[in-house]
């Protein structure tokens, strides 16, 4: 079995070589549909109960919604060793998603090889990347992590050179530690050329024999908002001692006659080598680019950023305000794992809080979306048709423009929903942009007979439960065809929370 | 619940939640982009300058009184472009103003580069900040509840400006916004969201309520008398048609804060032409555009601010194939109640000595004296109430600078 699979992938492999030459999307989808997962069950039992189902909850926070057939297959392998295979994502094969998203070369270059792009291409390029990874990704948990991180050490496309240098960012930062230690990806993002641009760092220097002050930039977001947070008890010494550490890290695409042009490197002559203090510990003179790493263990340790952390990662997978008993078990795990992400996770998503939380978020733009098209088995290459709605609901990746990243609070995204519900009904009724959905074998699964499945049943598919009976009313007084009532059950307050 | 309480509610929440749009105080920013890189000295004449009829022997505009197609006479220094006729009489009423030699501190002398860095709010010397100027500003009101039309830019692609916007309309024509219901069932589809919204006691359910009711007043713009108020005349334009739009989202009072309009056609490298031609024909249009929205908004006066700029000036002196080339500062115009108009304000933009050497690349003669970031930052507080503080985290590193122009 095993093998035949890796055989399966292999030709699949050779197949979508040839494909990419053709640019040929149709027989991408057709290959997905049929053999590597992506296609719809015979049959789906939508959740039956008034409350939304935990397995479809565990689905629309831990992923983007699931996937037609999801919830069932999670019922069957039971919600904890779904939880483990999802933090184990080089466990689980996503080939499918692979053909979609891999296509994309300016996402391979490193940073400093990235110039030759033009910057529209770059743009279009990572957001589609993004996008159709969100959507097609079976190693979902992964891919919602990697959307956490991204808001969390937010890079501004927009500003000076980041657009040439976040790919790598996303590849080399983001997504390798996603799912990894915090540390490491504290320490990553430092030196990562985007952020050395985006936040200043490059120019950080403290020249010998010169009264150069150090750019405070970067060090302070890093305590402000990567890792003890705004109240986590620094001074403003601290943050002018943690950027004297930083001081001759830098990046220079320009470089000549260098080994690793296109890494960020430390220049000794920049670094200010005397003895520092931070948040109560010293750094001795001479520590040269090991300051850095002394500077990273001292803000990571540091008992604010396990608190900060805890109660950021509450706020996005179980709600606005939440149980402050969760947030100190979060907070206790950061302290005792060193930063392990995945047991922060397992925390959060297997505790009683999470399962008492079901219906409290506001989905944001992205996931909307992404979990309005997952719900449907769309097909789409996310082109154009898919990036310009984003873009209205002002939620079009890599685009905020200060360091915070996309907001987690509700108030910022209500004047969206204009957009979010143009996006569905068009989406429903097969007229949105570059994408395709086929309601025919949706229809067929969710019918218990041969007559079309009721609007219960599609609210059910669609939202977890079973609908009220004013929803159902509303529902029903203006039910014209079954189009228009998938477009008002994704337009409904039900599928705009989860 | 029964269908009876939920009415009431329903009556309740309408009067309870006084929709945002509604706002009587709303104000509208339109930003009005000339691209390309316009020649303001002869939109506004230096005329009581030899140098300017000296180094420009084709493309000088007369001088007042001394030709059919004279400059109009505003004072002592300088004269309006004829085809800017449409505006003199907003000069004399003090609702026209402008500032001279106005600039980017970019040298590049590139359209893209100085376009760029315009609008997104940066300058060579301090940090780049993210987004656009436009945008950074509505993310720093988001919390403030924005309407869904905050933010419409007139055209198909979003301008860098509004970049990092909570939210964005990109349109030409108002009739984009409306449900995009599938053929004859929007009806049934507004029931089912009112009822389904109105029962919903959150603000996600208030906001709800107050998107349809943007839509209804959208929709009856949309089915009424669409001729402009005051028999308006719009050039049949690109531009015309999109400055018709803007004003019907602002009678509509939608709650529009940003609203960015492009107008081309000024890179003008070769015959350029002076009273007629080439330029002359972009003046007249922008001009009379202007006008018209002027016309059409006269019952809406207090409630907007325009602001007329372009990336850079041109030269002094004209090229050997009768035009004029890439310069540095240019004359940024704003038009509203709130603009102390009637006024040039800064000094004259003729810096060079008498013997310019034409030979020399670079700017050649027009510096740049105001930081465009400090006119931005005075509009933006004297239209939209933009604070000191937020000024400073609009535009990082730049220190705030009266002007004088709200």
């Amino acid at each position: 079995m095993k093998q035949a699979r890796r055989d399966l992938l292999k030709s699949a492999a050779w197949g979508w070589s040839a494909l990419a030459l053709t640019g040929c999307d149709r027989i991408t989808t057709a290959v997905n549909r049929e053999w590597l997962g992506e296609g719809i069950p015979e049959r789906l039992i939508p959740p039956q109960d008034v409350q939304i189902d935990l397995d479809f909850h565990l689905l629309s926070r831990a992923a983007f919604g699931p996937w037609p057939g999801d919830v069932m297959q999670l019922k069957k392998v039971g919600r904890d060793a779904w939880i483990e295979e999802q933090l184990h994502p080089e466990s689980i094969a996503d080939s499918a998603c692979d053909l979609r998203a891999e296509r994309f070369e300016s996402i391979y270059f490193s940073a400093g090889d990235a110039y030759e792009f033009r910057k529209p291409v770059l743009r279009d390029e990572l957001t589609r990347h993004s996008l159709l990874r969100a959507i097609y990704s079976r190693r979902q948990l992964f891919e919602v992590m990697v959307e956490f991180w991204t808001d969390h050490l937010n890079i501004d496309l927009e500003k000076g050179d980041c657009i040439y240098l976040k790919p790598s960012d996303d590849r080399d930062v983001i997504r390798k530690h996603a799912l990894g230690n915090f540390h490491d990806l504290i320490r990553a993002s430092a030196t990562s050329p985007a952020m050395l641009v985006y936040l200043d760092g490059k120019t950080n220097m403290v020249r010998k024999g010169t009264h150069d002050q150090p750019n405070e930039n970067y060090a302070r977001e890093l305590m402000e908002l990567h890792t003890l947070g705004v109240h986590g008890g620094y001074t403003q010494e601290d943050v002018r001692e943690a950027a004297r550490c930083l001081s001759g890290w830098t990046f220079d695409a320009k470089r000549v006659f260098a080994f690793n042009q296109s890494e960020s490197y430390f220049r000794p002559d920049w670094h200010d080598d005397g003895e520092k203090r931070i948040l109560g510990q010293s750094i001795p003179k001479g520590g040269g680019a090991s300051d850095l790493d002394r500077l990273v263990d001292i803000v990571c340790q540091h008992p604010s950023t396990a608190a900060f952390i805890a109660l950021k990662l509450c706020r996005r997978f179980v709600s606005p305000n939440p149980p402050q008993a969760l947030v100190k078990r979060v907070s206790e795990t950061f302290t005792q794992t060193n930063g392990d992400i995945p047991s922060l996770l397992r925390v959060i998503l297997k505790s009683e809080e999470f399962a008492n939380s079901r219906g409290q978020l506001l989905k944001r733009p992205f996931k909307f979306m992404v979990s309005a098209l997952r719900a449907l088995a769309v097909d789409t290459q996310a082109e154009k048709g898919l990036l310009e709605p984003l873009q209205r609901m002002g939620h079009g990746l890599f685009q905020y423009p200060t360091p915070d990243g996309y907001p987690d609070e509700e108030l910022p995204w209500m004047g969206t929903l204009m957009w979010r519900w143009n996006f569905v009904l068009a989406l429903g009724s097969n007229k949105q942009l570059g994408t395709k959905i086929d309601i025919r074998p949706l229809n067929q699964a969710l019918s218990e007979t041969k007559s079309a499945p009721d609007i219960d049943r599609w609210f059910a598919h669609l939202i977890g439960r079973q609908p009220s009976e004013d929803e159902l009313k509303s529902l029903r007084a203006s039910a014209q065809d079954i189009p228009t009532t998938i477009g008002l059950i994704l337009a409904s307050p039900a599928f705009q929370r989860c | 619940m029964s269908s009876l309480t939920r009415r009431s509610l329903l009556s309740k929440l309408a009067f309870a939640v006084p929709a945002l749009a509604e706002k009587t105080e709303n104000h509208t920013l339109i930003h009005v982009f000339l691209r390309g890189g316009a020649d303001t000295l002869n939109l506004w004449v230096p005329y009581a300058d030899d140098r300017y009829y000296r180094l420009r022997p084709s493309l000088a505009i007369q001088a007042p009184g001394t030709a059919a197609n004279a400059a109009i006479r505003l004072n002592d220094r300088y004269a309006l472009h004829p085809a800017m006729k449409p505006l003199e009489a907003a000069f004399k009423e003090g609702r026209l103003g402008a500032v001279q030699s106005v600039g980017v501190d970019n040298t590049s002398g590139s359209h893209f580069e100085c376009q760029d860095q315009m609008e997104h709010g940066d300058s060579m010397h301090g940090t780049p900040a993210g987004g656009g100027w436009l945008g950074r500003y509505l993310r720093l009101r988001a919390g403030d509840n924005p309407s869904p039309l905050s933010a419409v830019a007139i055209g198909t692609a979003l301008p860098e400006s509004l970049r990092g916007a909570p939210a964005v309309s990109v349109l030409e024509r108002i009739e984009d916004i409306s449900i995009k219901a599938p053929a004859g069932k929007a009806e049934a589809v507004v029931s089912a969201l009112n009822a389904m919204y109105g029962a919903d006691v959150t603000m996600l359910g208030e906001r709800g309520v107050e998107t349809l009711d943007l839509f209804r007043r959208i929709s009856t713009l949309q089915h009424g008398n669409d001729a402009p108020a005051h028999g308006a005349k719009y050039p049949e334009s690109p531009f015309g048609k999109g400055l018709r739009e803007i004003a019907r989202v602002i009678q509509a009072r939608l709650g529009l804060q940003v609203a960015c309009i492009d107008l081309g056609g000024w890179d003008t490298h070769f015959f350029q032409g002076n009273s007629s031609g080439t330029q002359a024909e972009q003046i007249q249009l922008l001009a009379h555009g202007l006008a018209a929205l002027e016309t059409d908004l006269k019952d809406h006066r207090a409630n907007y601010t325009i602001m007329i700029t372009t990336e850079f000036g041109r030269r002094v002196y004209e090229n050997a194939s009768l035009g004029t080339d890439h310069g540095r500062g240019f004359t940024l115009m704003a038009l509203g109640d709130r603009v102390k108009g009637g006024q040039v304000i800064g000094g004259w933009p003729i810096q060079a000595d008498d013997d310019v050497n034409v030979n020399t690349p670079g700017p050649g003669g027009l510096v740049m004296e105001t930081d465009y970031r400090h006119v931005f930052a005075e509009v933006l507080h004297g239209s939209l109430g933009l604070t000191n503080h937020e000024a400073e985290q609009l535009f990082p590193g730049m220190i705030p600078r009266k002007v004088g122009l709200m």
